[in-house]
């Protein structure tokens, strides 16, 4: 007998599984990916001072834990459907349904997309797509690509490539359109990578973020950035001030066109050229996925800075539905940590209903935790994050009070 | 050039993997033991995994992790499996989509 | 030399443009816009491209996104076959 079905065998669902098992409970988890692991596995970063953070040990830690409690971790499953019964919760997969008395949905994040002419050839990848096949499948993407978008995750993502012997040509924006936006904005796109220019290695960036930090040394900084080489991280030109405009090939990539643009992303005419290329990345970001969590009935808040429409939860990860957890980048994107310390949370709320508790002060402790893992993460993905979160938390009291 | 990452510096390397063989399209490729259906033909060089149903253009894998459904290919008969995210196994049959006639629209949500 | 036009879903192949068009002349929804272009109701069920949906429809009708989600997930959130619906594996 199940107690808890956890959706996602990533950070925050391995860390639930692992709280509630140790409080007794039975505990199934279920992925639609081959492996546990979520997108710990492709992670791989250099922490500030030196040492590498890599991912898929820290998934190997986490999965080792929880197979040693008996935690059950189905990989290959779907779950396409949840409803609400009496009893708790029926939940449809591929593979079968759940009846369960808890659910936990940990599902994480998914792409946001840049479109441009020519993206739908073969070649052309999502940035994410193209990490998990570098770092966790081991099979390179191509021989000389270029990235279109430049964000947090872009740039940490074409250093892995990098690292596993593919050549970045360069970091692109893509060119501005109704669906591409800010992405196309150098202004913009500048302001947001100064906010991690703290972890560049490079000394431009580094003494960049310290000269830059009033508005007009930005504008000023922007105007004579040069459009061609411009920011270079280890050694990848990061070009602001160039947008790709469109994506060549006959039946796969091969190369793309790319136009010098102004600081707010107009395009300057006749300075297009074609940069030869076998593989294209696409990084327009992360929202969360939250289509269980929404046929199951949960509320929503709209948040840009936790990334989009997130279930309403409260600080015990418990939404307004009934036997319904959420934990992860479901709520909000953040980094991994964040999201394994909201799924401990999780999974002591979740033990806590079962009258499985008995030492209160784990789960306040644990909630603390979440707050000074946010505090220390080294990668922000967005300056208001804790803002949005109080926001949640405010409008989950809110909607109780009404109920 | 794609093709496997054998050694990484962080990483580390791979090394004796098992070796299976499977079919795409009629030809036979090797994959290594665990792979996706989807990593072992980029590393074997072929991108592309079916042409759309209605206009014939061409796709591959998008984003790897079995959202966009861009990477659906028919595996021993069953159609709409996505190649990112089942494993190889040997002697698999791997079908690439193909357009189909006009009109088929089938809906979203069946196969 | 013109270039491609720019797909927005690619699961139906619709365009930035059309949708653009049909959102101006129809000054709809997100919900509409899918069900007059077909984007959205794809294999991936708008997994890709419901955001861009959206920006389209708040760009047009200056509308800003509200708390509750514009397009709806109705299950299955995966294709399923008829059979695994009804049941039987």
């Amino acid at each position: 007998m199940t107690d808890v079905l956890i959706v996602g065998a990533g950070p925050a669902g391995l860390s639930a599984g692992i709280a509630c098992a140790q409080h007794g409970l039975q505990v199934k988890i279920v992925d639609e990916f081959p492996r546990p692991g979520g997108r710990l596995l492709g992670q791989l970063h250099e922490e500030p001072d030196g040492t590498w953070w890599n991912g898929m040990e820290e998934a190997k830690r986490l999965l080792e834990q929880a197979e040693k409690l008996g935690v059950d971790i189905d990989c290959g499953v779907s779950v396409y459907d949840a409803a609400k019964t009496k009893e708790g919760w029926s939940v449809s997969s591929s593979h079968g349904n759940f009846e369960v008395p808890k659910l936990l949905l940990a599902t994480g994040a998914a792409e946001m997309a840049l479109p441009l002419p020519g993206w739908t050839l073969p070649g052309v990848m999502s940035i994410g797509g193209a990490q998990v096949m570098t770092n966790v499948h081991r099979v390179r993407v191509g021989e000389r690509g270029i990235v279109v978008g430049v964000n947090i995750l872009s740039v940490a993502i074409a250093r892995e490539l990098q690292l596993s012997g593919i050549h970045v040509d360069r970091m692109v924006l893509p060119a501005q359109n109704p669906v591409t936006r800010d992405a196309g904005n150098p202004e913009k796109v500048f302001q947001s990578m100064l906010r991690v220019a703290h972890l560049a290695p490079s000394t431009f960036m580094k003494l960049g973020s310290k000269l830059l930090k009033s508005k007009t040394m930005q504008k000023l900084a922007l105007q004579f950035l040069p459009g061609i080489g411009g920011i270079r991280m280890w050694g990848i030109p990061i070009q602001l001030k160039a947008a790709a405009l469109e994506i060549i090939g006959d039946k796969q990539v091969e190369g793309v066109k790319i136009v010098k643009i102004n600081a707010k992303g107009a395009p300057i005419p006749g300075t297009e050229k074609v940069i030869p290329a076998d593989f294209v990345c696409i990084a327009g970001g992360l929202y969360p996925l939250v289509e269980l969590a929404a046929v199951a009935g949960c509320p929503f808040a709209y948040l840009p800075e936790l990334g989009g429409h997130v279930p309403l939860h409260n600080e015990r990860m418990q939404t307004p539905v009934e036997g319904l957890y959420v934990a992860g980048n479901i709520t909000g994107i953040e980094g991994a940590k964040v999201a394994a310390a909201q799924g401990t949370v999780a999974g002591l709320s979740i033990a806590d209903e079962f009258g499985k508790l008995p030492e209160k002060n784990l789960l306040s402790t644990a909630i603390e935790t979440v707050e000074v893992v946010r505090q220390n993460a080294t990668i922000q993905f967005h300056p208001c994050i804790a803002q949005g979160r109080a926001t949640v938390k405010n409008m989950s009291a809110q909607h109780k009070s009404d109920a | 050039m794609t093709g496997r990452i054998e050694h990484h510096p962080i990483l580390g390397s791979l090394e004796n993997r098992k070796q299976i063989l499977f079919h795409f399209d009629g030809k036979t490729y090797t994959a290594c033991e665990s792979e996706t259906i989807a990593a072992a033909l980029l590393a074997n060089g072929v991108r592309t995994l079916r042409v759309h149903e209605e206009k014939g253009t061409p796709r591959g894998i998008y984003c790897n992790i079995g959202h966009c459904f861009e990477c659906r290919v028919t595996v021993n008969g069953v159609k709409g499996i996505r190649a990112c995210l089942t494993l190889v196994e040997e002697g698999m049959n791997v079908e690439s989509g193909v357009q189909l006639p006009v009109p088929f629209k089938e809906g979203g949500h069946q196969k | 030399m013109e270039s491609d036009p720019i797909i927005v879903c690619r699961c139906e192949e619709v365009t930035l443009q059309e949708l653009h068009e049909t959102a101006k002349s129809y000054q709809c929804s997100s919900r509409e816009l899918k069900l007059r272009t077909r984007a959205g109701m794809g294999y991936c069920g708008g997994r890709t491209c419901r955001n861009l949906i959206d920006m389209i429809v708040n760009e047009v009708t200056g509308k800003s996104p509200g708390h509750s989600i514009p397009l709806g997930y109705q299950p299955p959130v995966r294709p399923v076959t008829f059979g695994l619906l009804g049941g039987h594996k």
